[in-house]
């Protein structure tokens, strides 16, 4: 590849300011002195100052408001949504940590404090079991039914 | 400086915030949009999801990045899609002959502007405008990253996902292409 050649594959990206600052250096030595490669660059220049100065296109007012108000929506509905599932979260723990705390005491209250090192199975402790789980499960069952429906509100919004 | 502040906020669930970065980024995006699909429609449909998005996935930003290509990469992923899904021979080199623009998406009847508003459009944008809307998208994103939003070429490689050798090799091709299109459309004339 002759010199101008090489020169020449290099104008366009230096009209978009894209060399390297060698090659802008090995550019600029070259156009001092060839007056076909100046031109040349002159053309590349034109082109590039065209694609500068396009004018801007602007998006219509009410569009823009109504991306404003769409994000803001749903702005507002992720940081609810995981408002909710903190809270849900803590109130799970909070749950859990007062069946637990409660199985000891209704022991204490149903068969004494002695029964706690006694794992005996016997029809009390499997009641509470069974009303735990029970209660458990009605819960997150109506959980997931207001999720669904509130999901579904949400799309027909 | 302000710019991240903005995001902070935002990435706080501040609604002021997303409503400052709207106004900032508006004409910014929006034009970015409109390069990538031609049509104002689809540019402003593209234009309030991309918001959309930006809201749902503001969490998952990282403050390290750039905010600006974050956002670009939003827009452009959504304006793929929706060439993907709408017309998938844009995203292909024109069909047509490129000294005349015709390409896949200017010839579906139902986008074909009426001659009276090419005519203002062409009044508009110029002979180089009109002559870059002749090129394939890959090329159209690249000259508008690069010269309209001024963006550095480790911000364009950022958006598009690609080496910076590829950026470089994307603009030069694109800058060839639209000089050979202009040599063909108007040949001898000024271009400005």
């Amino acid at each position: 590849m002759s010199d101008h050649q090489k020169i020449r594959s290099m104008l366009s990206l230096a009209a978009a300011g894209a060399l390297e600052q060698a090659e802008e250096e090995l550019l600029l030595n070259h156009l001092r002195g060839c007056e076909a490669c100046a031109a040349e660059a002159e053309t590349w220049r034109q082109l590039a100052s065209g694609l500068r100065r396009l004018p801007t296109p602007q998006p219509r007012a009410i569009v823009v408001e109504r991306a404003r108000a769409q994000a803001q929506i749903r702005l507002f509905e992720v940081f609810e949504r995981r408002w909710n599932q903190t809270v849900m979260m803590g109130l799970i723990f909070f749950a859990w940590v007062l069946t637990l705390m409660s199985w000891p005491v209704f022991r204490f209250v149903t068969g004494g404090l002695i029964g706690l090192l006694d794992p005996n199975f016997h029809h009390l402790w499997i009641t509470f079991a069974l009303f735990t789980a029970t209660v458990w499960a009605a819960g997150g069952a109506a959980a997931v039914v207001l999720s669904v429906k509130s999901r579904g509100e949400r799309r027909l919004a | 400086m302000a710019v991240e502040s903005d995001v902070a906020q935002l990435r706080r669930g501040d609604l002021d915030a997303l409503s400052t970065l709207v106004t900032r980024y508006q004409n910014r995006l929006y034009r970015y949009l409109l390069r990538m699909v031609r049509q104002p429609a689809e540019a402003e449909d593209l234009f309030q999801v991309t918001w959309i998005r930006v809201a749902e996935k503001i969490q998952q930003y990282d403050p390290q990045r750039n905010f600006e290509a974050w956002l670009f990469t939003l827009a452009r992923n959504l304006a793929i899609d929706h060439l993907r899904r709408i017309r998938p021979e844009s995203l292909d080199e024109p069909i047509g002959d490129e000294a005349t623009g015709e390409t896949g998406a200017t010839r579906l009847q139902s986008h074909e502007p009426a001659p009276i508003e090419r005519m203002v459009a062409r009044e508009r944008t110029g002979r180089v405008g009109e002559s870059m809307e002749s090129l394939s998208v890959m090329y159209r994103e690249v000259l508008t990253l690069r010269f309209e939003e001024e963006m550095k070429l480790e911000e364009i490689a950022e958006v598009l996902s690609v080496p910076l050798s590829t950026v470089k090799t994307r603009l030069r091709r694109a800058l060839d292409r639209l000089r050979g299109t202009m040599e063909a459309r108007f040949p001898g004339e000024n271009w400005l």
